[in-house]
């Protein structure tokens, strides 16, 4: 099953700076929740995990990381990113795409994200998996941001709150209350 | 059309509502099912299975696996390849594999076994075991698995080019297409029944057992044709010793069928396998979300229907296509001669003498299957099909659906009627069976009230559906499978003190069998029901029979046990002649007594003529009392009933309710009322099923987007309506007692009501035809495409 979402905010930061982060990988790969890179391949490939829950499964993936596209000067860069379930349970595919542009004393951000995931996380999760993406993007841009302000960013995952942020947003979304 | 009773309440033979013999274990939770049984050094399965739809396996490492603490065995398919046990055949003579060696072919496919001490432990290993895969595209969409240069999903079979399984047709083509040529009015649908799943309570298992000193096994299995089975198992594994004799299959009690507990899966063979192999009870039992996602899955049916006609409303004839999605192998369970099933009862409750019907199969990336859910081998999608193009040509024409339906009705005189695909129906009286459910339903005052309502805008509709179905298979001319006929059987024994114990070789899912073959036993021979034991389910001790699926129990196994009955009643004929010294022929019978034809008071009573078969038989008789019989059917049985269903939808959210739903269903002479009462119940609920909730959902990939009761929506009390229901009796000519089959009509006759009422609410938007599911989001899709709802 294939999900697609997409989140555009302002970084009060110009934009070499945030294009310094947005390029560099390793520093990218702190930002996503769950995510490291355990091994670097070459400058555009990496190695690296997500763990990540969905609702009752916890999948682990094991994967390589592939930069597609660095264009500093249009600021534009696409990731992809192919793992494997270490449990068997199947495989996730994901591309993003960042693009910056600038805005009046701020760096303006969008992001795009596509997933595919197949195996018993498509399964037991397709109810969730909008959901889940959507809250992890939203961690990711507040690490971003943290991270370019110079805070430090702690992105291991916790299952339980991730579906605890997701229930609270589906019910909110439910009952016409606001989402963050 | 009254049904008589003939049997006091004390000995409750046909026409009494007995309580259910069984019920007493079963309110009581002491039912002892497959997952009850514990076997001194039993070990347990469970099973790792493909996260992909198609994929080769690259390799399979069991070394972390078998680290695991309390595993001791890790299967695969190159293990089974070694005892060429990695594939099997299926009922319809295609091949399913047991384990792969090389591919997989739809996600949640087996993929190896994992043998632990306890359950935890295997799935501690299950989680343990490595399998690298290379993930290929699968072919998800029928049409698409037939196109030229799709590739090719069975290699292994030698002789095929593409994924075409087969071709077959019923009726006459010619005549047909010249009709078509020349009809006044035609009409044609585009009908899909979507992918469901039988979802019973209990999942499938079993617990093999071989002992190898004595080369036996015993199979305790989920299974609703326990001696089918002994033979397949037996035509499976007799190559590595297992000869049928040595084969014992033991069904115990079992949390609802609906023909998902007729097929073998791999998980049973692989469990036998393990047991012969390492010589220990295997114990196998599926998990929901394996049930659902791996098990045989029912309908898949697209259908394009067209019917022809005459402007003043005559039907003339038919014309159906089917496309059978099959899934990786044919794996369905449909007597040999039919790989269709009985879809050719298509035609109806209508009289004309021209249909054809052709249908092809094919293979996609999906599980294996296509059982009968609650339905006799395809009656479901023939009676769907059948009764929404009627609505439609009835709607075309500007005819009120049941005036159309009554115009058109073979009529009673007309039986036994030859239909145009071949069949003879035994029996039918259609005419009042609809007039009865419109008079409880109020028709022509629901028709005002609707009038009314759409003068307001409100969205109300009235849908009928007026079955005919084919069950009890089956004449052994026409019915077997893997070449068994489909004949059934019963074995009565009276016991000196004139109790009895009676066996079958049909197997109940919660039908009541307990009760009504006890029934059947009691009206024949006048021994109270309360008195006699049924048993069923054990190879060993029942006489073979082809089990229980496909309403046949009472046609076949019913009729076999009247049938013994009447053997040793007249038995007790000669025994009573010989102690009232009187000849046969002056005895008359009444239920329970033989007595003296003018002089009642000389009389002797079934316990007494018993008793005098152990004590004080006639020279030259043999003792006991004791008969068989294998009751091979002359012809189907065919129930039929109307339904008529009212449906409220609410324009703002699209919610449809279903506000009234009268059932009235003629399966001839009743045996107990109050279990046909329960099984319309039940039946009616599964029919709310696929019509308004239940459908197993694929993505392109290969994933089933439901494979969990979270997902995949079960109706329960909540969303059941309160049902209506009533009968009229018109009696099977050729039955024994003149029953038919009856727990399936409800099934099949609810989709259609069901689908027609919410067609006919929607009718003044434009909208002529929705596939079932009918949900609320498909409703609101629909009318805001005719901008009659906006986008919120």
């Amino acid at each position: 099953m294939k999900t697609t979402i997409e989140k555009e905010f302002q970084i009060p930061e110009p934009m070499a700076k945030v294009w310094e982060y947005l390029s560099d990988p390793t520093k990218i790969v702190a930002c996503v929740p769950g995510a490291s890179i355990t091994e670097k391949i070459d400058d555009r490939n990496y190695r690296g995990n997500v763990t990540s829950s969905f609702g009752p499964v916890k999948a682990s993936y094991n994967g390589e990381i592939t930069i597609t596209e660095l264009d500093a000067n249009l600021h534009k860069m696409t990731l992809i990113g192919k793992g494997v379930d270490s449990k068997g349970k199947g495989s996730a595919d994901m591309t993003m795409n960042g693009i910056l542009s600038e805005v009046s004393r701020a760096t303006a951000v969008k992001f795009t994200m596509e997933i595919s995931i197949t195996g018993m996380l498509a399964q037991f999760g397709a109810r969730l998996i909008k959901d889940v993406s959507d809250q992890l993007l939203n961690q990711f841009v507040a690490n971003f941001k943290d991270r370019l302000a110079g805070k430090e960013v702690d992105n291991t995952m916790s299952g339980t709150s991730m579906v605890g942020s997701v229930l609270k947003s589906t019910i909110g979304g439910i009952f016409g209350g606001h989402k963050n | 059309m009254i049904q008589e009773r003939k049997t006091s309440k004390e000995i409750s033979g046909m026409g009494h509502s007995m309580k259910r013999k069984e019920d007493g274990r079963f309110i009581q939770g002491k039912g002892h099912y497959v997952d009850d049984i514990k076997l001194d050094g039993m070990l347990y399965m469970d099973i790792v299975r493909s996260p992909y739809a198609y994929a080769k396996i690259k390799s399979i490492k069991i070394e972390k696996a078998m680290a695991t603490p309390g595993v001791v065995a890790v299967v695969t398919g190159r293990d089974l390849e070694k005892y060429n046990l990695h594939w099997m055949p299926t009922l319809m003579s295609d091949t399913q594999m047991v384990l792969p060696t090389d591919t997989v072919m739809y996600q949640a496919q087996e993929v190896a076994a994992v043998i632990a001490t306890s359950r935890y432990a295997a799935a501690d290993g299950v989680e343990a075991v490595e399998v690298e895969y290379e993930v290929m595209k699968p072919l998800m969409d029928p049409y698409k698995a037939l196109a030229p240069g799709a590739p090719l999903l069975r290699p292994d079979k030698k002789d095929k080019k593409d994924n075409h399984i087969w071709h077959w047709e019923a009726g006459d083509r010619k005549k047909t297409d010249k009709l078509f040529e020349t009809a006044e009015v035609k009409v044609k649908e585009e009908i899909y029944l979507p992918r469901i799943h039988v979802a019973s309570i209990e999942t499938c298992g079993c617990v093999a057992s071989y002992d190898k000193v004595n080369n036996y096994l015993t199979m305790y299995m989920t299974t609703q044709a326990p001696h089918a089975i002994r033979t397949v198992i037996a035509l499976v594994a007799g190559h590595v010793g297992l000869t049928e004799e040595k084969i014992r299959v033991i069904s115990p009690d079992i949390g609802g069928g609906f023909g998902g507990k007729v097929p073998v899966y791999p998980g049973y063979v692989i469990a036998i396998a393990v047991s012969f192999l390492v010589g220990k009870p295997v114990k196998w039992i599926e998990d929901r979300s394996e049930n659902l996602q791996a098990d045989s899955f029912a309908r898949d049916y697209h259908i394009t229907a067209e019917m022809a006609g005459t402007k003043a409303g005559k039907i003339q004839g038919i014309r159906f296509k089917v496309l059978a999605d099959h899934g990786y192998t044919d794996a369905a369970a449909n007597p040999s001669k039919y790989p269709l099933g009985l879809f050719s009862i298509c035609t109806g409750s209508y009289d004309y003498d021209t249909a054809f019907i052709e249908s092809d199969a094919v293979y996609t990336n999906k599980p294996p299957g296509g059982v009968a859910y609650r339905c006799s081998f395809r009656v479901t999608e023939a009676v769907h099909a059948i009764e929404r193009i009627t609505d439609k040509f009835a709607a075309t024409i500007g005819k009120d659906p049941a005036a159309f339906r009554m115009q058109n009705f073979i009529k009673k005189e007309q039986f036994p009627w030859k239909s145009p695909t071949g069949w003879t129906y035994d029996s039918g009286d259609y005419a009042p069976a609809l007039q009865k459910a419109m008079d409880v339903i109020g028709y022509d005052k629901m028709r005002k009230e609707q009038v009314e309502k759409r003068k307001k805008g409100e969205i109300m509709g009235i849908g009928i559906c007026s079955f005919t179905e084919i069950v009890g298979a089956g004449p052994s001319k026409d019915f077997d499978i893997l070449g068994i006929k489909m004949f059934d059987s019963a074995e009565i024994r009276v016991h000196p003190t004139g109790k009895a114990l009676a066996r079958f070789g049909t197997k109940s899912q919660g039908q009541g069998h307990e009760t009504t073959y006890a029934q059947i036993i009691a009206e024949e021979l006048g021994i109270p029901a309360e008195n006699i034991q049924v048993e069923e389910g054990d190879t060993d001790t029942a006489p073979y029979g082809l089990g229980t699926y496909a309403s046949r129990s009472t046609p076949t196994a019913g009729a076999a046990a009247a049938m013994a009955s009447r053997k040793l009643r007249d038995k007790a004929r000669k025994i009573a002649a010989y102690l009232l010294e009187v000849s046969e022929a002056d005895l008359e019978w009444v239920p329970g007594k033989f007595f003296v034809k003018g002089a009642p008071e000389k009389s002797k009573t079934i316990q007494e003529l018993v008793f005098a078969a152990y004590t004080n038989h006639p020279p030259g008789m043999e003792a006991g009392f004791e008969a068989t019989h294998y009751y091979d059917p002359p012809n189907l049985t065919f129930p039929f009933g109307s339904y008529i269903c009212v449906v409220d939808i609410d324009k703002e959210t699209c919610e449809i309710k279903v506000r009234r739903f009268v059932a009235i269903d003629d399966c001839g002479n009743i045996i107990n009322p109050m279990i046909v009462q329960g099984q319309v119940h039940g039946g009616l609920t599964q029919g709310i099923a696929p019509a308004m909730y239940e459908e197993l959902i694929y993505d392109d990939e290969g994933n089933i987007l439901n494979g969990t009761l979270m997902d995949y929506l079960v109706p329960t009390a909540v969303e059941s309506p309160s049902w209506e229901t009533g009968h009229t009796c018109t009696p099977s000519p050729h039955h024994p007692i003149g029953a038919k089959g009856v727990g399936e009509s409800p099934t099949v006759g609810a989709p259609p009501a069901i689908a027609n009422a919410i067609i006919d609410a929607l009718s003044p938007y434009g909208i002529t035809h929705m596939d079932i599911p009918i949900t609320p989001y498909k409703v609101w899709k629909a009318l805001k495409e005719k901008g009659v709802v906006k986008a919120i």
